[in-house]
């Protein structure tokens, strides 16, 4: 025992000692690894938050999966029916952060008949009572009714965000209820839902002391709002940092709004046109001081009902945008170019093909840190001319080398300008090229887009999601199937020429989680070859191919652990026949919420 | 080896010390300013005045060794210092923790054990940043931890019927309460007390116990729903659609029976009490027959038992308060299918295809549970 200060005792000799008290005290043993971490590691889990390395840890040992479903505290659920409510709840006790995803991405397109499912309400009855410090919401896809909404706003002292994305089910009535409850509440994102006019004015719900609001956005809302109480709203809110308006604003209301406002780093514009005819000499706001007074705007959208008169304005944002959404801007070339050749910094950016090949051209000129583009088309049916084409999508590869993520509607296409997208894009991750026209080869050697595809799969090392169109040949698919080791989400349609395209993906895409087929000639003979992967997948999804029912049926014997619905349209009188096959895992009973047209295999 | 009185700081004499025990037995003597910074030794010699001498030693948890002592105070020794930058602090924590995963493991045991966070952060987020991007394979070894997750558990299987712990209790409900009817019967002498015999279902009893709420069944009218959705359509397609809608409207539901399943859900949320609700369900989803034929329950009950009995259906209706749709399929089990029928405006009458699924074969299927929630 030394009693020499500032000495500790020698180690080795420690050591012995050690050993010798805890053989007497039979205490002291050189605890095992195992369980000195498990003393802390509920702290280490903290700074763990990533989904993958919290899954990781739940499957070490016993104790580290405790520990885990104890400290998770943002559950993520990709598919609402694979998983119920209570397991969820059961196994995550301490949960602050729910995400939610309910139908599959092809129901936006009207491909799946209405109520079909993906009810929020079991999910927030079970919450209600077993997460009462739930803070955060997110849900895409669900249908959420506005008891839904009510119960939530109750149930839920601490609650703080709720994001709904591509949802619908409920109305303004619903909205009043959260604005009302959730004294809390900083975030309220409503962001391409279906919101029903109650004919209630949901923004004067907000408490009258001010709020905390940081976000609020509901430019999809297609019904009037109360003005003067929005004003009064952002008035009252100094933390509002983002806020998107509906068309319903104009902007002369919108002036009012951001001389309120100038804190804002993401607006939405709503209408960006005037809501009366302005007669000459009357005296218009200075809209564009009003923008130059936003120094901290990097994001801005809206232009609903834009008059291009007005889009100077927006010039002095500019060079500090790092996104921009002339998505309802139907704006032509000129006008985009007198807005892009301020916008050196831009990262992400939505446009209409209205802007052109031409307008294209411009970007890319311009916007060298371009990360993300989508390019939406105006008029989106079959045969009409198609302002922007191969020629737009070289001149963006060209300019834009880092860009990440694209999304391009067009008319017509060429495999030089995909394979060129392929060698100067390889940060790629996204790529969905979608050539309207059912089956359209290149324009240019009236070959198959095989060739083009083949090339992005290949070249583009990190590429995860993919949509592919236009004439599309087996051989695409064996170009997929080969080199698309990544690939995590992949669209389909009118693609292919026989089961063995199918086959090629499902047997060579390891990290394939969600397919989404139509009308495609793939039969039950490429549906069997997926058998070995399909509990790795989060959904299957095949509308108007070539299988059966006994093929589904098959399916389904084979693979308990499959959820296998056949939907039909709702006007099919023969109850055997159905459009959609829609097959996900689940841990649980089928559901028992199906409509009458789902049928469960 | 006199003795300081380190109950007082003497900041213009020597340095004063105190004395620290650590699992093994051994005494060391440490300066006081750089143990005083773990927030459990300041405690036990402020509060509790130890540490003073040899004798009255502060006893460290078990949990911090020598060596681990040894480290941390160096830690505290460093960081106690005011005047060091933050840059330099940063520095040293950098290079502080620079040893091996169990050492790493330990230390952060013994920060955790003196109460010293911003150590037990420090080495905390080292270790995560171990584990990060890691299989669990690669976990257990980095950490020498057993692989001990039965292949069963790391697939998460649906439990079996007779698993399931709301029928079993439900059954060992009836076990008891038949055995109490039996029991009843067999010691019945003349001496009869009123009879009131209770020829509820277990339902019933359930709906006693919640005090019995009313109905609350109206359905609410859906909305009419119209949206216009130009360009969003065709913004959002995909694929060469030969059937772009310009406009999509959805009308108004009439009513499908799956929205009345959630309308009378909502409804019923709207009830007084939470637990009615469930009750309501109970009266409404199962013809009384199908089910519980020991419906004659019996008249009076041992208070005592009657208490436990009553806890064990509160435990009961707790558990089933979560998931009432899981429920409704779980005890759907326990019979035939038959159709259900809701009061209220809609029928909900389902598929009996749908409870055709084999139910055993699930608890043999091969993916992790936990890629549900990724």
């Amino acid at each position: 025992m030394s009693e020499d200060r500032n000495e500790m005792p020698e180690p080795e000799v420690d050591t012995r000692r050690r050993e010798i008290a805890g053989v007497l005290t039979g205490e002291f043993q050189s605890p095992s690894p195992d369980q000195v971490l498990e003393n802390v590691l509920e702290n280490v889990l903290l700074f763990l938050t990533s989904r993958r390395d919290r899954n990781a840890v739940s499957l070490v040992c016993k104790s580290w999966y405790r520990a885990e479903a104890l400290t998770r505290s943002d559950l993520f659920i990709g598919n609402c029916y694979a998983v119920s409510p209570r397991r969820a709840i059961e196994r995550f006790r301490r949960v602050r952060s729910v995400v939610l995803k309910g139908k599959p991405r092809f129901a936006d397109f009207n491909l799946m008949p209405p109520n079909w499912g993906a009810y929020f309400t079991p999910w927030v009855t079970a919450m209600a009572t077993s997460y009462p410090w739930l803070e955060k919401v997110y849900l895409k896809r669900m249908f959420v009714t506005d008891r839904d909404l009510e119960l939530l706003a109750q149930s839920f002292p601490a609650f703080k965000e709720l994001v709904l994305v591509c949802c619908d089910g409920f109305g303004t009535s619903g909205l009043a209820g959260i604005a009302s409850k959730c004294r809390q509440l900083r975030v309220l994102d409503l962001i391409e839902d279906e919101v029903a006019d109650d004919e209630v004015d949901w923004i004067s719900c907000f408490p009258e002391s001010g709020t905390c609001l940081e976000s609020l956005i509901f430019d999809c809302i297609e019904c009037p709002i109360n003005f003067e109480a929005l004003e009064r709203l952002v008035a009252r809110s100094p933390s509002l940092r983002k806020l998107r308006l509906n068309r319903y604003v104009s902007i002369g209301q919108l002036y009012r709004l951001m001389i309120r406002a100038p804190q804002l780093t993401h607006l939405g514009s709503g209408s960006f046109s005037s809501s009366d005819i302005v007669a000459q000499g009357d005296q218009e706001p200075d809209y564009i001081s009003a923008f130059a007074a936003c120094r901290s705007l990097v994001c801005l959208s809206g232009f609903r009902e834009i008059i291009p008169d007005y889009l100077p304005a927006i010039y002095p944002v500019c060079a500090n945008l790092t996104s921009l959404n002339f998505s309802y801007a139907n704006i032509n070339t000129e006008q985009l170019k007198s807005v892009i050749c301020h916008c050196h910094k831009l990262q992400i950016f939505w446009v209409l093909d209205s802007v052109c090949d031409e307008g294209l051209q411009a970007v890319a000129a311009t916007c060298k840190e371009l990360r993300e583009l989508r390019v939406f088309p105006i008029d989106a049916r079959e045969d009409s001319e198609g302002p922007v084409s191969e020629v737009g999508l070289q001149a963006i590869s060209e300019g834009c080398r880092k860009l990440q993520s694209i999304l391009y509607f067009c008319q017509r296409m060429t495999n030089a300008a995909v394979i060129a997208m392929s060698k100067n894009c390889s940060d790629l991750v996204v790529f969905r090229l979608c050539i309207m026209g059912r089956h359209r080869p290149d324009h240019i050697t009236g070959e198959p887009m095989d060739e083009g595809f083949g090339a992005i799969v290949m070249n583009c090392k990190k590429l995860t999601r993919l949509a592919i169109s236009g004439l599309l040949t087996d051989k695409a698919f064996s170009y997929i199937g080969k080199y698309g080791k990544l690939v995590r989400t992949l669209s389909v349609a009118f693609a292919g020429d026989s089961d063995m395209g199918l086959k090629y993906v499902l047997e060579g895409c390891p990290k394939l989680q969600k397919l989404e087929i139509r009308d495609s000639p793939f039969g039950d003979a490429a549906l069997r070859s997926g058998l070995h992967h399909y509990y790795n997948m989060r959904f299957l999804w095949m509308s108007s191919c070539r299988l059966s029912r006994q093929g589904c049926e098959e399916i389904a014997r084979a693979m308990p652990g499959l959820v296998v619905e056949v939907i039909r349209n709702e006007n099919e009188e023969d109850k055997d026949g159905f459009e959609i096959l829609y097959m996900y895992r689940s841990l649980e009973r089928p559901r028992i919420d199906a409509p009458e047209f789902v049928t469960i295999l | 080896m006199a003795e300081v009185d380190t109950a007082v700081i003497k900041p213009e004499m020597m340095k004063s010390y105190i004395w620290l025990q650590t699992a093994d037995g051994s005494i060391q003597e440490v300066e006081q300013e750089v143990a005083m910074f773990c927030p459990m030794i300041c405690d036990e010699i402020i509060q509790r005045g130890m540490g003073s001498s040899k004798n009255n030693a502060i006893t460290l948890p078990q949990r911090v060794n020598p060596s681990m002592l040894s480290l941390v105070l160096d830690y505290c020794r460093f960081h106690q210092v005011i005047g060091r930058s933050n840059k330099e602090r940063k520095s040293f924590d950098e290079k502080f923790i620079r040893m091996d995963t169990k050492r790493l493991c330990e230390l952060t045991s013994a920060a955790d054990g003196l109460q010293l966070k911003p150590l037990v952060d420090l080495t905390s987020r080292a270790l995560a940043r171990m584990i990060e991007g890691k299989t669990p394979e690669e976990i257990r070894e980095t950490f020498h931890l057993p692989d001990d997750l039965t292949e069963e558990e790391k697939l998460e299987p649906l439990k079996n019927i007779t698993d399931d712990p709301r029928i079993r209790l439900l059954n060992r409900l009836y076990a008891r309460k038949r055995k109490e009817l039996k029991e009843r019967e067999r010691l019945k002498n003349v001496e009869v007390e009123e009879e009131c015999v209770d020829d509820r279902s277990v339902d019933d009893l359930l709906s006693f116990i919640n005090g019995g709420n009313e109905d609350s069944k109206g359905v609410g009218t859906s909305k009419n729903k119209k949206k216009n959705r130009r360009r969003k359509d065709q913004q959002k397609n995909t694929s060469s659609n030969h059937a772009i809608e310009t406009t999509h409207k959805k009308e108004s539901n009439c009513l499908k029976s799956v929205h009345d399943d959630v309308e009378i859900n909502n409804n019923l949320q709207s009830s007084p009490s939470e637990r009615s609700k469930l009750q309501d369900i109970q009266d409404d989803m199962f013809s009384p027959q199908a089910n519980f034929e020991d419906g004659d329950i019996d008249d009076e009950f041992d208070p005592a038992i009657q208490e436990k009995i009553d806890r064990e259906v509160e435990d009961f209706e707790r558990i089933l308060n979560s998931d009432w749709p899981e429920r409704m399929l779980s005890l759907g089990r326990e019979r035939k299918p038959t159709v259900i029928s809701a009061n209220g405006n809609g029928s909900l009458s389902r598929d009996v295809s749908c409870f055709t699924v084999p139910l055993l074969t699930y608890n043999c299927f091969r993916f992790h549970c936990d890629t549900h929630y990724c």
